[in-house]
């Protein structure tokens, strides 16, 4: 007993049947076996076809692994069919779902973006929410236009609460007056004049 | 000094929290996500354990859900109260918090009173729960 | 042109500070400021920004996230010697791998896999410490296989010269127990230990190459994630998951954390250091 040198298995070696086109693995979805659906989850990132399936899936699993798979997988596709796959889940009951809905969705500002308006108008707040720390993360220039927008009109306390925040980071002095603004719409919310009062110190400083 | 950890993904909400509390003379740590309020909790030394946890409900990686029922999980880690901080629509999750294994639970965005009071009673630190009783009497 | 520090504001600092925290979970405190303005400022420049101001808005949102890495790269201490980072290694042997045992039988496999390998410090400084340190090393058969994307380094691992810099961590008994001279700084480590560690090429984000990897119950791979970005990392993270063993270990670098890149991972703490394990069959999550 002691040291002893092993060199792993070569690739092609190991279970020669894996499929090799979408089909295939799409098939192992089903499979008994968590670690068999996790390969799966995570093979099917390479066919952008396959978000719809992946989508589907997640509404199905229990298991944690596999979920992480699904997710990541999307994220990895990141495209507009990925993104319409996530989007039914910032609805769903289950906070797990919707966190990790919302977590995909964030790390892909671009093919989220054509569906931003319509979302900062969606009437659940807390979509609007996540919409807004989305805009942190997205390059396009209606960004700060939007940020506005919520900041002047969206009517939820906690929604002006997210957009403040991405301000905190990203504000320049000439939005402090917006926020003036948005701390005078909420006189009554000490939380709202704290954020407030912080962003205009970090723009005015800067 | 009772010890607090603050969790929260967003850092304004964490200042605030550091604010107020921290305002009431306790001492406050925090942390972005369950998963890094467990790691945490994991070095806390075994003479300074946290005292009362406050806690967001929709964090990326783990939530506040998540996070109390792994807390709860853990016998060999001093078990302190765990308020969850939830935002009006998630009310309905009241009893979710409880199953989880959480105290109560508050509206945010909180109102310092509020807090601070509830916080108090929480750690059992009844000069801070008068102090802050008193205040809201005279806002009233 | 020296820049002067008194250029990065306190508003500047605290936007860093959080953006930093968020994306890498390090921490600066008020005490580190000449250490992170100096930094940033190298950066600022080095980047043709005028100013914090404009190298902040490209750092934030260059989807590429390269900056951020040089950003990580600047903060970050990335020497590699050996005995590193060694309460790990403590850990190891005195908790990990008891625990490890325990669903062994006697004369049964461990597989440990180190990643990176770099030019082989950390394969070899594990392997001296099984030899050295555990009383067990003689009761079971100890598999080390490492690690690297880069072939260049994987060659220079199985020379195994080093410096005396990167020796300088080891006590003096095991120097002389394991290296030979070779030269006025160049030391090359014993035939014994080169043929007891396994090295392959390993890229973390192709499949092809980690699902090589299997049934392994212990992983240290240290300061690699943090030079990733937030995607790559999620698949490293779960491709090393998947590698593991139910009730696995595995160890990243003293400023690193799952926090910001997996909620799989249990979290646990033993006297000499915290690290990760996956949770064992009955303990799915």
């Amino acid at each position: 007993m002691a040291l002893r040198k092993a060199t792993p298995p070569d690739a092609g070696t190991l279970a020669p049947d894996r499929p090799d086109d979408a089909a295939g693995w799409s098939l192992l979805l089903q499979d008994d076996s968590p670690a068999v659906r996790a390969e799966a989850a995570a093979a099917m990132a390479t066919w952008p076809e396959c978000a719809v399936t992946l989508g589907a899936h997640l509404l199905d699993e229990t298991d944690e692994r596999v979920r992480q798979a699904l997710f990541t997988s999307l994220t990895r596709l990141a495209d507009d069919q990925a993104a319409a796959a996530l989007l039914p889940l910032l609805r769903s009951e289950e906070p797990r779902l919707r966190n990790g809905a919302i977590e995909a969705l964030g790390s892909m500002p671009e093919a989220v973006g054509p569906r931003i308006t319509t979302l900062l108008h969606d009437g659940d707040p807390d979509v609007r929410i996540f919409t807004v720390n989305l805009l942190g993360e997205l390059r396009h220039e209606q960004v700060l236009p939007w940020l506005l927008h919520v900041l002047g009109h969206d009517p939820a306390v906690n929604v002006v609460a997210a957009a403040i925040e991405v301000l905190v980071e990203i504000g320049a002095p000439e939005h402090a007056s917006a926020l003036r603004a948005a701390r005078q719409r909420f006189a009554g919310d000490p939380f709202i004049g704290f954020a407030c009062d912080l962003a205009i110190e970090r723009m005015e400083a800067a | 000094m009772s010890r607090i950890l603050v969790i929260d993904d967003a850092a304004t909400v964490r200042m605030y929290h550091r604010k107020m509390l921290g305002d009431a003379g306790w001492e406050i740590e925090e942390a972005v996500n369950g998963v890094e309020a467990l790691e945490k909790v994991m070095n806390q030394p075994r003479d300074q354990p946290f005292d009362l946890f406050v806690c967001d409900i929709n964090m990326p990686k783990m939530d506040g859900y998540a996070f109390v029922k792994e807390l709860r999980r853990q016998p060999q880690v001093a078990q302190a109260p765990v308020l969850m901080v939830s935002t009006e629509s998630q009310t309905h999750d009241a009893t979710a918090a409880q199953d989880a294994g959480a105290n109560c639970y508050i509206i945010k965005p909180a109102k310092p009173q509020e807090l601070v009071l509830t916080a108090a009673l929480l750690l059992g630190d009844v000069a801070a729960a008068n102090k802050a009783a008193a205040v809201g009497m005279q806002g009233a | 042109m020296k820049l002067a520090t008194s250029q990065i504001t306190d508003a500047d600092f605290q936007k860093f500070r959080e953006f930093f925290y968020r994306k890498t979970g390090m921490y600066f405190d008020d005490s580190k400021r000449y250490f992170v303005d100096k930094r940033l400022l190298e950066r600022v420049e080095a980047t043709g920004n005028e100013d914090f101001r404009s190298y902040f808005i490209a750092l934030r949102f260059e989807a590429s996230g390269q900056e951020l890495q040089h950003l990580v790269n600047a903060m970050t201490v990335n020497e590699t010697y050996f005995f590193r980072e060694a309460y790990q290694f403590d850990c190891m042997v005195n908790d990990m791998l008891a625990e490890i045992c325990k669903r062994k039988r006697p004369g049964g496999r461990i597989r440990i896999w180190s990643i990176p390998s770099s030019t082989g410090e950390e394969p070899y400084s594990i392997a001296i410490y099984l030899l050295e340190r555990w009383a067990q090393i003689d009761n079971y058969e100890v598999e080390i296989l490492s690690s690297d994307i880069d072939t260049t380094v994987l060659q220079a691992a199985q020379r195994g010269v080093y410096s005396q810099r990167s020796i300088q961590n080891l006590p003096k008994e095991y120097l002389q127990k394991y290296f030979r001279r070779l030269g006025d700084n160049e030391f090359q480590i014993s035939r014994d230990l080169i043929d007891a560690v396994d090295f392959t090429r390993c890229n973390l984000s192709d499949a092809n190459d980690t699902r090589r990897f299997r049934d392994i119950d212990l992983i240290f791979c240290r300061n690699l994630l943090i030079y990733f970005d937030d995607l790559s990392r999620r698949v490293a993270a779960e491709a090393m998951y998947d590698a593991l063993c139910p009730g696995g270990f595995i160890c990243l670098g003293h400023s690193e954390s799952m926090s910001r890149i997996s909620s799989l991972y249990n979290v646990r703490r033993f006297p000499d250091a915290m690290v990760y394990q996956k949770p064992l069959d009955g303990d799915r999550k």
